[in-house]
């Protein structure tokens, strides 16, 4: 016992160097993670080449990091040992009160910001179709009230009105959420999701009403829908934060009943395939741990909706993932609905227009990736 | 390979504890020679063929150095030899992209822009084995005939890249004779833990707010900026310190005995003291080979200023091939020179806080120096720190200060002997075995946590 306690740093030290070395030799390997959405680095390639310049040696520790045995745990371990330390954001996310996982602000200096407003400006003045922009607020302004006390200013105010005096001058149709999301969220709407950097259904449908009364047209009453709630939705905010002790979200999806099979067509097209189906939701990913693909299947390319009980009218949506639970609402006004990323979409909007002939044009971004998207200089 | 790595935790460091116990101890040091090549090389085993060309090298200069005592001509051709040809290397690798810059200011000149890559440690063992040849010569060491054993002095691991800089002659013993213990072990894993949780949990971290501060710029104001190159103090201390320890403990776990490479350099009452308790091995290197050989203070007072400032000059280089480094060397140079002369004296007779408030304001802005290369970027931080135009501090450098005070304050407090002193005090009492057993592992288990992070990459806003 006496020499157990004298050499018990070294017993410890030992004990876990060996079997965190054994684990990882003999334990089998995943190749996906989903917390990650992303493959895992798979063994590199040996050969006298790759050896002797370096890169076996590389590509094998990042190997190694990326199959660490109990990884998940210690990442989340991480986690909270800086939180421990005072250090909530450190991974770019607050913990906030009621379990809101918050992203930090978006850098107040290097954004892209003006540039983007500038090229939906001049894309708007080089169409005859009007448009109509939408920016959604970022969580973190709107839920303020949430924030730990030392966090980075979140400063849509002064992003909102200089939307809002760039737009007053071109033939944009800007419809400011600020206000309104304040309003809202002040009577007790959630709009934003608490383990997700998106919007929930009910923020989309309240901008969804904003946007349809600022184009005159009528939105289909709150009445009209019957919510399907799910539960155990860990988004994104949640898987990159590794607050693994943070409660799941609720995700609700707000169903047309009068829209059914029979009058619904979506049909996603991805290089030359196409593939179609005729529901409004994709419900096989209510299973995995990040629902939000359950609207529209994630981020797609090019997707066309079809309502044939719609009012006649085609309207054009460019847009990131935002959109995606946004435009079911707008499905019962539009009998064809094409939207595009421009992420992955490279083809010309305006030919599109075109060969659409389409009506009205929505273009609907989240803040924060308005700010880093680099890919709106293909709007042409 | 780096210590702060899982590559070098969970699967290096087990195999090599692993064989090196089961080897006979007559085959030990060629095991370690083996694997000290395999340290190296990971990454860049081009660079084996260097350490294996000094290594012989060196050896050989030895051989003939111990053999040719008696003609002392030869012998000290044989040193000059020896030295030339380890200046070169390390000229050749570190300094000739950078002697190829300053020549071509010269109108006249046009060298193509060099780019060496720089092989690790290349400063350190090179300033090892130069000790090793004038070592013999002087008869300060005996030759090591054995090429095995002096390979594995030449690469040993532990203090391989990043030092202490070891002296063949407080090694030359322990290479052949060295009895490995467990007390030896266990008091390596502490050290070493240590050195870990410096470097994983306190350096990096004061790393992440030196770059999210120093990013501002201007906006920081005048107490921002000198968070900044706070944190960048605290940074380059653990860093280092952290690194030395780890070796001395990994040396300890090998049977090694290293002598200490930092001793609380931030409680200085003068810059003289700080360079006693910096970098230790470094300033001992630069006294015994340099200083005194160039006559030290023997020789009046002018050649002691002109001694002073060739060694200053030199350390200052040595730290990296660049400008900045050599202006941050001779700063020291003359600091040290005014403090010898007369402020020594005034600063013994000022109250204790005066003296370390004086010199912590000399090494932070020593700092600043040794961090930019740019001298406009250098410039412009020194001017943020002290004027009042740019405001007391900006919004982001509050959040930054306020998110990670804790940190800094237990940074501050980790740069005294306070924890060290509580420890001799407390280590006789009864269950303090069992606090230390607790400390090491929660340090294990949160290092390892920060650098499994590291590889934590959330892809989530594409798709694939």
């Amino acid at each position: 016992m006496k020499k157990i306690k004298k050499y018990a740093p070294m017993i410890v030290f030992l004990l876990f160097i060996f079997s965190m070395g054994f684990a990882f030799l003999l334990l089998p390997k995943k190749a996906y993670s989903p917390s990650e959405k992303r493959y895992l680095a798979s063994f590199p390639k040996l050969s006298v080449e790759t050896f002797l310049s370096g890169e076996f040696g590389k590509d094998f520790e990042k190997y190694l990091s990326d199959h660490m045995t109990g990884r998940q745990f210690f990442v989340g371990l991480n986690a909270y040992a800086n939180l421990a330390q005072g250090l909530n954001g450190v991974s770019g996310k607050y913990l906030s009160g009621d379990g809101y996982i918050i992203n930090e602000p978006l850098n107040p200096i290097d954004n892209r910001l003006d540039e983007n407003t500038e090229i939906i400006k001049n894309f708007a003045l080089s169409i005859d179709v009007p448009v109509t922009m939408t920016i959604v607020p970022s969580t973190g302004y709107i839920m303020n009230d949430k924030l730990p006390l030392n966090h980075l200013p979140y400063e849509d105010e002064k992003y909102f009105e200089s939307f809002e005096n760039s737009f007053k001058e071109s033939n944009v149709n800007f419809v400011n959420l600020l206000n309104p999301f304040k309003e809202y969220t002040k009577n007790g709407d959630q709009l934003y999701y608490k383990t997700d950097h998106h919007w929930t259904s009910l923020g989309a449908f309240r901008a969804y009403q904003l946007i349809c009364n600022s184009m005159a047209i009528t939105p289909t009453p709150e009445e009209q829908f019957s919510v399907e709630t799910y539960q155990d939705f860990y988004g994104t905010t949640y898987s990159g934060s590794a607050y693994w002790f943070n409660p799941a979200d609720d995700i609700q999806l707000w169903v047309n009943p009068d829209n059914t099979e029979e009058n619904i067509t979506v049909e996603i097209t991805e290089g030359q395939k196409t593939t179609e189906s005729h529901s409004l939701f994709y419900k096989e990913h209510l299973t995995e741990e990040d629902k939000y693909p359950v609207f529209l299947d994630g981020n797609q390319p090019f997707v066309r909706i079809t309502n044939t009980n719609a009012p006649d009218g085609t309207l054009i949506v460019v847009k990131d993932s935002f959109a995606h639970c946004l435009v079911p609402f707008l499905a019962d006004n539009y009998k064809n609905i094409v939207m595009v990323d421009m992420r992955y979409y490279k083809g010309s909007v305006s030919e599109l227009i075109e060969s659409e002939n389409a009506d009205q044009v929505l273009i609907t971004y989240g803040i924060d990736n308005l700010a880093t998207d680099t890919d709106l200089l293909w709007l042409k | 390979m780096v210590f702060s790595s899982l590559l070098f935790l969970f699967l290096y460091l087990p195999f090599v504890l692993l064989v090196y116990y089961v080897t006979p101890r007559k085959f030990r040091n060629l095991f370690l020679f083996v694997v000290n090549l395999i340290f190296y090389g990971w990454g860049e085993p081009i660079f084996v063929l260097l350490m294996i060309f000094s290594t012989i090298v060196d050896y050989v200069h030895g051989y003939f150095i111990d053999k040719y005592r008696s003609n002392k001509k030869l012998a000290k051709g044989l040193v000059v030899s020896s030295a030339v040809i380890n200046l070169s290397l390390l000229g050749f690798f570190k300094y000739a992209g950078f002697i190829a810059d300053t020549l071509n200011v010269l109108p006249f000149l046009n060298i193509p822009s060099l780019s060496i890559p720089l092989p690790i440690g290349i400063s350190f063992y090179t300033f090892q084995t130069m000790s090793y040849s004038i070592d013999v010569y002087r008869g300060d060491s005996p030759v090591q005939k054995n090429i095995i054993s002096f390979g594995t002095y030449v690469a040993l691991f532990p203090q391989l890249i990043a030092g202490p800089i070891v002296r063949y002659k407080d090694v030359a013993y322990q290479l052949d004779h060295r009895r490995e213990t467990m007390e030896q072990f266990t008091h390596g894993v502490k050290v070493f833990l240590v050195g870990l949780a410096k470097k994983v949990l306190i350096a990096n971290q004061m790393g992440l707010l030196w770059d999210s501060i120093r990013e501002s710029g201007e906006a920081n104001g005048i107490l921002g900026s000198w968070v900044g190159i706070i944190a960048y103090s605290f940074q380059i201390y653990f860093d280092f310190s952290g690194y030395s320890d780890m070796a001395c403990g990994l040396g300890n776990m090998l049977g090694f005995e290293f002598l200490k490479n930092f001793n609380y350099p931030y409680i200085s009452k003068t810059i003289t003291e700080f360079w006693r308790r910096w970098h230790i091995s470094l300033g001992t290197w630069f006294r015994e080979y340099v200083y005194i050989p160039l006559g030290g203070n023997r020789k009046g007072i002018p050649r002691q200023i002109l001694n002073l400032f060739i060694v200053w000059f030199l350390t200052g280089l040595w730290h990296g091939a660049a400008m900045n480094f050599i202006l941050w060397g001779l700063y020291f140079g003359i600091i040290l020179i005014i403090e010898k002369f007369f402020l020594g004296k005034l600063l013994a007779k000022l109250p204790n806080w005066v003296s370390h408030i004086y010199s912590l304001f000399i090494i932070i802005l020593g700092w600043v120096l040794f961090y930019f290369e740019d001298m406009n970027a250098l410039m412009a931080y020194l001017g943020n720190m002290f004027t009042f135009s740019n405001g007391i501090i900006g919004s982001t450098a509050l959040y930054y200060t306020l998110a990670y005070l804790p940190l800094l304050i237990a940074a501050a407090v980790a740069s005294t002997p306070l924890f060290s002193n509580l420890y001799e005090k407390l280590k006789e009492k009864r269950f303090m075995w069992l606090a230390e057993t607790a400390l090491c592992a929660v340090a294990l288990f949160v290092c390892t946590a920060s650098l499994v992070n590291q590889s934590y990459n959330p892809f989530l806003y594409f798709r694939f």
